[in-house]
């Protein structure tokens, strides 16, 4: 479906001094600086699959998503979507796309959703009798009823995006890019949204990829991560396979009577990491759970303390990915300080 | 192209639904329109009541020709404003990214993005002067005449549109061109009088360097005969396919470039 091979992606940038001058020395003679946003991905994904794309900000995320949209050409790499090359045959490989980009709307801004539908109706030429049924359908699960006749302009954030969705998946594409499309939503317009593409997913089999910073978002909808920092891929694998190659961490928090008085038992000591914890009466401990067990973690601190509740969290693919992270800069320091020795 | 023209339409009934919605809006854009027009036209008519004639040409021929550049000006308004937005509604908000993502050529998305009201304003002014001129001025109108009117006024009216296409592409490249797209349309201005009474330099420039001499002195050229560019005239036709495509090649260019740089 998608494959990408050595993929990069190199922007110029005009170098410039600081100030008036460096601005008038920028316009005689110019120096460029060259950002290496993406610096040689591989990755192949399947029809059907649901693919989260992760990474911190300005990982080059949106860059690939642009690569393979076609909208922008690549500095060197092959990418082919359905069997096209997506900036050689963009119109061609339009069809086959759907795409929603953060808080930038893809709806006609003056004219009523309604309208704008009907448009994208003509623009991709879906039949009538389908695109019927779709907008009845899509207007059920997203609730689109009473925006249909408002213009985009009047509707509010979550409204907008609801109704973007809708128009990202109305010609029934093969892939759906989505960049952000949960970003500055409540939970409630969260929970329809991932609801929707999981369903839309299902239905037609349609194959996802989705980038965010939410990781509720991948959790609920995607079966495969992809991570990628500083234009590299750091991780790429099932949801379930990284929780349990790099999910060992366990925490537990306890609701003690007296937190003031709280010292580690000393059994724990080195094994066992006191979290921050904003509340007053709790406590949170981290450890490995393949070093100690979390029921000698309970009893030590049940013999100790007086213990009003406890809760084992699960291990989160947040803090997954944050330790993934932070291991990646560890290593880049690490490297740093080699190459200066 | 009957797909194309059929999506032309859709965008169009959309367009104009919105419009009826804001009717008040569409008035006061029409009809200041025609009120900017009128004033010029006073203007040249006021210098008329002292003079008989500019450098052998009638007051009835001016406003011919005046009457030829508006309407065909009301073309590339109508239609094609869209194009004066192309940097800082298209291309530095991305939203030119939506459109390249789409299965349509993204100039004609452009371009259907928009119908403007007050070009309905600038048509019906360039209708009345045309018909307020031609009976004044010694000719005989047969069909062929008419088609020949028709053809010039859209020649003329591509001529705007490619001229302004060239210089909007720049964005791709600038921040907006938007202050140079203004400046090079002003020089349409000159344009509405007859060439012959400047300086030959600008002549040329108008004729060969910025084309605004075909949007209205060639064409109108053409049915006076004491012009001596009847011949001349009948490259106008020709003069707007030429820009069209020097346009439309650039504006290709420009894409080009878009999508390596992303911005
Ligand atoms: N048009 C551009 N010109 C120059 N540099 C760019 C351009 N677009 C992005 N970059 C740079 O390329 C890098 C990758 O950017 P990209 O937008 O792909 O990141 P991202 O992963 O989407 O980040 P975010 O999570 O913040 O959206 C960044 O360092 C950014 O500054
Ligand atoms: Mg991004």
């Amino acid at each position: 479906m998608i494959t990408v091979e050595n993929l990069k992606k190199e922007y110029k940038l005009v170098k410039r001094d600081p100030g008036l001058k460096g601005a008038m020395k920028s316009l005689f003679n110019r120096k460029y600086e060259t950002k290496h946003a993406v610096k040689g991905i591989d990755f192949t994904i399947e029809q059907g699959e649901t693919v989260g794309y992760i990474g911190s900000n300005g990982a080059g995320k949106s860059t690939t998503i642009k690569m393979l949209t076609g909208i922008l050409t690549p500095t060197s790499g092959k990418v082919t979507v359905n069997g096209l090359v997506p900036y050689e045959n963009r119109q061609k490989n339009a069809v086959n796309i759907g795409a929603v980009f953060g808080q930038r709307t893809q709806l006609f801004w003056d004219i009523p959703v309604r309208e704008s539908y009907n448009l994208l109706k003509h623009i991709y030429e879906i039949p009538e009798q389908e695109y019927q049924e779709t907008i009845e359908m899509f207007t059920e699960v997203l609730n689109l009823e009473s925006l249909l006749g408002i213009p985009v302009r009047q509707l509010s954030l979550g409204q907008k995006m609801r109704c973007e969705l809708a128009a990202a998946f109305l010609h029934r594409p093969k892939v759906v890019y989505l960049d952000e499309p949960t970003i500055g939503l409540d939970i409630a317009v969260k929970v329809k949204i991932r609801k929707f593409i999981k369903e839309m997913n299902q239905r037609w089999g349609t194959t996802v990829l989705l980038t965010t910073h939410d990781m509720q978002d991948i959790e609920e909808i995607c079966d495969r991560i992809i991570i990628i920092d500083g234009g590299t891929i750091l991780y790429d694998g099932g949801l379930d396979e990284i929780k349990k190659q790099f999910g060992q961490k366990r925490v537990i928090h306890f609701e003690l009577a007296d937190k003031e008085k709280f010292e580690l038992p000393s059994a724990l000591n080195g094994q066992v990491e006191v979290l921050p914890n904003e509340e007053e009466t709790k406590i949170s401990l981290s450890f490995d759970h393949e070093a100690v067990k979390s029921s000698f973690v309970i009893s030590e601190m049940m013999s100790m303390y007086e213990i009003g509740d406890l809760n084992i969290a699960d291990p989160k693919i947040e803090t997954i990915v944050e330790d993934l992270y932070n291991k990646q800069e560890q290593g880049e320091e690490h490297e740093k300080v080699l190459a200066n020795s | 192209m009957r797909r194309y023209t059929r999506l032309y339409w859709e965008f169009a009934k959309s367009h104009m639904k919105v419009m009826m919605e804001y009717r008040i809006d569409f008035l006061i854009g029409v009809a200041s329109v025609m009120l900017e027009q009128f004033a010029s036209i006073f203007f040249v008519k006021v210098v008329f009541d002292h003079i008989e004639q500019i450098n052998g040409w009638s007051f009835y021929e001016i406003l011919f020709i005046y009457g030829i550049a508006a309407t065909g000006r009301s073309i590339h308004q109508i239609f094609f404003d869209n194009l004066w937005t192309l940097g800082w509604q298209y291309i530095r908000p991305g939203k030119l990214d939506r459109l390249l993502i789409r299965p349509v050529n993204p100039l004609f998305h452009v371009v259907a993005d928009r119908l403007h009201q007050d070009g309905f304003g600038q048509l019906i002014i360039g209708l009345i002067i045309l018909g307020t001129a031609i009976p004044q001025l010694d000719l005989v109108w047969g069909a062929a005449e008419i088609a020949m009117l028709v053809i010039m006024i859209i020649s003329s009216g591509l001529i705007f549109v490619a001229i302004n296409l060239f210089f909007a592409t720049f964005s791709f490249w600038m921040i907006d061109s938007l202050p140079i797209v203004w400046a090079v349309f002003n020089l349409s201005d000159f344009a509405r009088y007859p060439l012959t009474i400047y300086h030959k330099g600008i002549r040329m420039f108008l004729t060969w360097i910025i084309p605004y001499g075909f949007t209205a002195f060639y064409p109108a050229a053409y049915f006076i005969d004491k012009s001596g560019y009847k011949e001349f005239a009948l490259w106008t036709p020709v003069a707007a396919i030429v820009c069209c495509v020097l346009a439309y090649a650039f504006w290709n260019r420009g894409l080009k470039a878009f999508a390596s740089t992303g911005s």
